[in-house]
């Protein structure tokens, strides 16, 4: 079988949620020597974007998301042994979490399995997050991106704190913060000084590559 | 025409004076931190703290209507998940899922009346039983009673590929919810609400909404009308693509977010229509704005008015005022 053949029902399997089947082909990769980076690249990754457009288009849902992905990354743990590391670009680095008094994270999840299809490299601080882990995990990791996201107004505020803080540490400049979630808006990213919002998942992902210029 | 009668007849169709205004409780409550003021034990956890906060409300907001408890949480914690019970800042939240089998979390999940919550929350029900007021019961729905007691993610994968394994968990947790349901109208609740933000369109999609949600909704709300009690249904977020799958739960009247055009689902929808006042502009905005958003409710043909969803608990009372004397002024 041809590469492409071959790349083209590891996508088509990872679409219709056959974790045996995508773990089955990426074997075969590997047994005719096709190096590991193609397949993640070729194969998976845009596999796995198909899935997000079939999400935005409200084809698939959450369940079947989270099936995907599940398969996405059983392939990528048969092949990743073999990859060749030099030929990676440096990730796109996001700290995320839900903020401290929220313990929502179903869109927060969203959000990491998104990113990590994408090849981001995602610290995920889960939820309720005292707002200092945030500031203190991104210095730690050197992170592109901090993200939080709240469903409730109460904790909307958390997000401007961390802002200010980081402003007030002199290394606002540093990170661009993206924020997301039922009650925010553009609105609110604007009048408390995020560099970004996005309404959905694959939004986000989509609007972080263009502007770390990696779309 | 009183504020029960009123309610009542809003629920059955039966022509009142004006919409009632109400906030019916549970994930949708009025209990802010600012009525909390001078309590001395948890309102989530006490019964008679339960009981003059229920009271605070109705008094102090001007909504028209009892409703117990203040959270939604009281469900998943008879199934092991562990519960911060929050104070009067915060709201109870789930701490940590239970990571056993849903086999094992039915085996050792105790019955409704057994449960130290439930109990308190059936207590206050009976105490703030009245002739004018109405009592409204609230119950979390099975899909995120399941979401709350277990890993939200595991629960959403097994609709795909263990979907009978999870029905049978779902099923459960709709059993024991109308076996709570029951005691509560045995306890003087005029009206159930059920709330199950989980249960978004956005989330489950009209397909698993159909399968999983629709039929143990109508298996409660069955129940509850054989008590000739009337039901409440809440859906958050973006319900526009299950709207059409709303006609087929038998709820008396369902509540909607904000992001939901009441004008819109008005034509389509079966039940009577309930809402929706946007939450972020009650904790925040200034009382002509809220006026205004109470009026566009008005005229968008809701039967009945209330916050859109869950209330900070920063909200200040005054808004809150705001919204229900405008609507009890009259102006339509």
């Amino acid at each position: 079988m041809d590469k492409e053949a071959l790349f083209s029902q590891i996508s088509q399997a990872l679409v219709d949620m056959e974790e045996n089947t995508v773990v089955e082909l990426c074997k075969k990769t590997l047994e005719i020597n096709i190096p590991a980076y193609e397949t993640i690249t070729q194969a998976l990754i845009p596999g796995m974007d198909r899935v997000s457009r079939l999400y935005e288009e409200e084809e698939y849902f959450l369940p079947e998301v989270l099936i995907c992905s599940d398969a996405m990354n059983a392939g990528i743990d048969i092949v990743k042994p073999h990859l060749d590391k030099n030929l990676l670009e440096k990730p796109v680095k996001v700290v995320i979490g839900v903020v401290e008094g929220d313990t929502h994270d179903i869109g927060k999840n969203l959000v990491r399995i998104m990113m990590e299809a994408a090849g981001f490299e995602v610290y995920d601080l889960g939820r309720d997050v005292p707002l200092d882990r945030f500031i203190n995990k991104a210095e730690e990791v050197g992170s592109d991106f901090i993200g939080m996201s709240t469903l409730m107004t109460t904790t909307m505020d958390g997000m401007k704190t961390v802002i200010d803080k980081l402003k007030e540490k002199n290394i606002r400049d540093k990170y661009k913060v993206l924020i997301g979630g039922g009650p925010i808006s553009q609105s609110f990213a604007d009048r408390i000084g995020a560099d970004l919002y996005t309404k959905d998942a694959s939004e986000a992902v989509r609007r972080v590559k263009e502007i770390m210029g990696r779309s | 025409m009183n504020e029960k009668q009123r309610l009542m007849n809003a629920l059955t169709g039966v022509p009142v004076d004006r919409p009632p205004v109400i906030c019916p409780g549970g994930m949708m409550n009025a209990s802010v931190t600012e009525l909390l003021g001078d309590v001395e034990k948890n309102h989530n956890a006490d019964v008679n703290t339960m009981v003059e906060v229920a009271r605070r409300v109705h008094d102090l907001t001007g909504f028209e209507n009892y409703g117990v408890p203040f959270c939604m949480t009281v469900e998943s914690e008879p199934l092991g998940a562990k519960i911060d019970l929050g104070d009067k800042r915060i709201e109870p939240k789930v701490q940590e899922y239970n990571q056993a089998a849903l086999e094992a979390i039915m085996e050792k999940c105790v019955a409704p009346i057994q449960s130290k919550r439930m109990q308190v929350t059936l207590e206050a029900i009976r105490c703030l039983k009245n002739e004018d007021i109405p009592v409204i019961g609230n119950i979390t729905g099975h899909i995120s009673t399941a979401t709350s007691a277990v890993d939200p993610l595991d629960i959403l994968k097994m609709l795909r590929r263990d979907p009978d394994r999870v029905y049978r968990f779902f099923e459960f947790i709709g059993n024991y919810s109308k076996a709570y349901a029951i005691e509560m109208i045995k306890g003087g609740a005029d009206v159930i609400a059920v709330s199950d933000p989980t249960a978004t369109g956005e989330i489950l999609g009209a397909r698993n909404f159909e399968r999983f949600a629709v039929p143990l909704y109508n298996e409660i709300i069955d129940v509850v009308h054989s008590f000739g009690v009337p039901v409440i249904i809440h859906i958050c977020g973006n319900a526009n693509t299950i709207v059409d799958s709303l006609n087929l739960v038998k709820a008396d009247a369902v509540s909607f977010d904000s992001v939901v055009s009441l004008k819109s689902v008005k034509a389509r929808l079966k039940a009577k229509l309930m809402g929706n006042v946007n939450t972020q502009l009650l904790h925040t905005g200034e009382k002509s704005k809220i006026e205004a958003a109470t009026r566009h409710c008005l005229e968008s043909g809701t039967d009945i008015l209330s916050p859109a969803c869950g209330l900070s608990m920063a909200t200040p009372v005054e808004n809150l005022r705001s919204m229900t004397e405008y609507v009890k002024k009259g102006c339509r």
